[in-house]
């Protein structure tokens, strides 16, 4: 009779002793296991993962390419007109995207039909490719004063130019425009 | 006392278990009159039982050779009902000593299951195909054979035994901090750092003002619709008296965290589609990091709105609701140096002093 309680007091002691023995294991336990292996009594509810319904997309770039990838959005296509392909922080070496004026309003382009492109015809288009590099810039610089300059010597030469121009590069201005440009001048 | 020294030499000869408590005995072990009354006495109950066993009983042979489970199985006309044959896991987990323990996630039966992955991502694709094998090329160390690296001073520091007190006292820490930072290893074939997770994480300022949940609500479906994960809410740890936010009171923020699959769908679309429409944007800051192959940068509001998924109807949420967010993309570099190479070479740009 005594041996029983006994025994039972013995029990409690040796479990008391290893939880205080290893403090450290217990934090570390996860939910699952148990380093005094006893029932767990309580049931946790193992809860169904909820993931939002997702469709393929298919991206078109705006140079043509295309992928696919699966997305929320229910739209079959998404076509997009500012991306890697034509902004000039992922290619700062592309000369089409680094020489693209500022015209949103159509301002420039109206001078251009107006007045042709006559104001910058002694610049030479080497000069005005180079024009954004920093190193070829002072290089170019000078290039295109000499050629002004030897341009200028031939007095001739730059009425052949100016009419020669608008032939070549831009298109004819309108006749109406054309009397008011030389009357202007 | 005298009486009591026999009694304490008796303890020790006897063995642990039949020591006397000192406690008073229970009443498991008390015996009262009441027990040997004729209805609570033992003795007669035993005699009630019976005494042969039906294990003991022969099994008729008829029923041995009714038994035909695959002759049933092919007279049956129908199909069982599904709940007869197949295995469903059990709603709760009782334990590791309950009889029905679930199975683990990776079975298709687990309720816990997640299928995928379903498609192969075209970031995950130009990594395997081109960006890992030019980061292992770029990294490359040459060493001549026979070369023994230098051997280095260990990490911890071990205490000059001046004091008989530093016997058994565990290791120092570096000098200058008590941080000891990953150690990066040579990279080759085997260890090519790579996007491990990206988290989204958005700290919604308003969620406790005037007693209205719905900016954290459109902060978690927003964060939801760009990255394919249902979001996590977390509440604050701190007051902020001039926002009313309380400690342990309101949730304030929305995080989803990105594995795999969806991990490399929206850092394709980050990459190829929103992050070139920000404008006057140079790029993520050089110094960002937290030094151990972690890069984080942040959206405001108008930018988050540029993702497809929440232009395909911006109608749907309140334009001053939309939530900025955090982007921290986890890669499996050791350095912040690593990472950065990794990520640039995926396609984000980086601005300013490159700090380690």
């Amino acid at each position: 009779m005594s041996m029983h309680t006994s025994l039972r007091r013995t029990a409690a002691t040796i479990t008391n002793s290893t939880t205080t023995i290893l403090p450290t294991r217990l934090p570390t336990q996860s939910s699952g296991t148990t380093f005094v292996c006893s029932q767990c009594r309580h049931a946790t509810l193992l809860r169904r993962p909820k993931r939002p319904y997702t469709f393929t997309q298919l991206i078109t770039l705006s140079d043509g390419s295309t992928f696919t990838h699966r997305t929320t959005s229910p739209a079959p296509i998404y076509r997009s007109t500012r991306d890697t392909r034509n902004s000039l922080l992922w290619n700062p070496s592309s000369s089409k995207l680094m020489n693209v004026e500022e015209d949103e309003a159509g301002r420039l382009a109206a001078f251009r039909a107006r007045f042709g492109r006559s104001f910058d015809a002694n610049t030479p288009a080497a000069a005005e490719e180079a024009a954004k590099d920093p190193a070829a810039a002072k290089q170019a610089e000078a290039d295109a004063k000499a050629q002004a300059k030897a341009d200028q010597e031939e007095e001739d030469n730059l009425l052949d130019l100016i009419s020669a121009f608008g032939q070549n590069e831009a298109p004819p201005p309108p006749e109406k425009k054309t009397p008011k440009f030389t009357g202007k001048k | 006392m005298a009486a009591r020294e026999p009694s304490r030499y008796l303890t020790r000869a006897l063995p642990r278990a039949t020591v006397p408590s000192i406690r008073p005995q229970g009443f498991l072990s008390r015996r009262n009159v009441s027990d040997e009354a004729p209805a609570r006495r033992l003795s007669d109950h035993l005699t009630e039982l019976e005494s042969a066993s039906s294990l003991s009983t022969a099994v008729p042979n008829s029923a041995a050779a009714s038994f035909d489970p695959l002759a049933r199985a092919a007279a049956r006309k129908n199909q069982l009902p599904r709940g007869r044959y197949q295995f469903r896991s059990p709603k709760y987990n009782r334990g590791p000593l309950h009889p029905h323990q679930p199975p683990p996630p990776s079975h298709p039966a687990s309720r816990l299951f997640v299928p995928g992955p379903f498609s192969a991502p075209r970031a995950e694709q130009t990594f395997d195909s081109t960006v890992s094998a030019d980061i292992m090329t770029l990294c490359y160390v040459h060493t001549p054979p026979g070369f023994k690296p230098p051997p280095k001073a260990a990490r911890l520091r071990e205490w000059d035994d001046s004091s008989p007190y530093h016997k058994n006292r565990v290791l120092r820490g570096p000098r200058g901090g008590d941080v000891l930072r990953l150690l990066r290893k040579p990279i080759k074939f085997n260890n090519i750092p790579e996007l491990e997770r990206i988290t989204i994480h958005s700290y919604v300022k308003n969620a406790a003002a005037e007693r209205n949940s719905s900016w954290l609500h459109v902060a978690g479906i927003a964060v939801q619709a760009i990255s394919n994960v249902r979001v996590e809410t977390f509440k604050s740890k701190s007051n902020v008296a001039p926002w009313g936010i309380a400690a342990n009171r309101d949730s304030v923020a929305v995080k989803a965290e990105l594995y795999g699959e969806n991990m490399y769908h929206f850092f394709g679309k980050l990459v190829d589609v929103v992050l070139p429409r920000i404008k006057d944007w140079d790029g993520v800051k050089g110094s960002s990091g937290d030094s151990s192959g972690n890069i984080t940068f942040g959206l405001v509001p108008e930018n988050v709105a540029l993702f497809p998924e929440l232009e395909i109807n911006y109608d749907m949420y309140p334009p001053k609701m939309i939530p900025g967010c955090h982007i921290t993309l986890h890669t499996t570099a050791k350095t912040d140096k690593d990472a950065r190479l990794l990520l640039s070479a995926m396609g984000i740009p980086f601005y300013g002093k490159i700090v380690n």
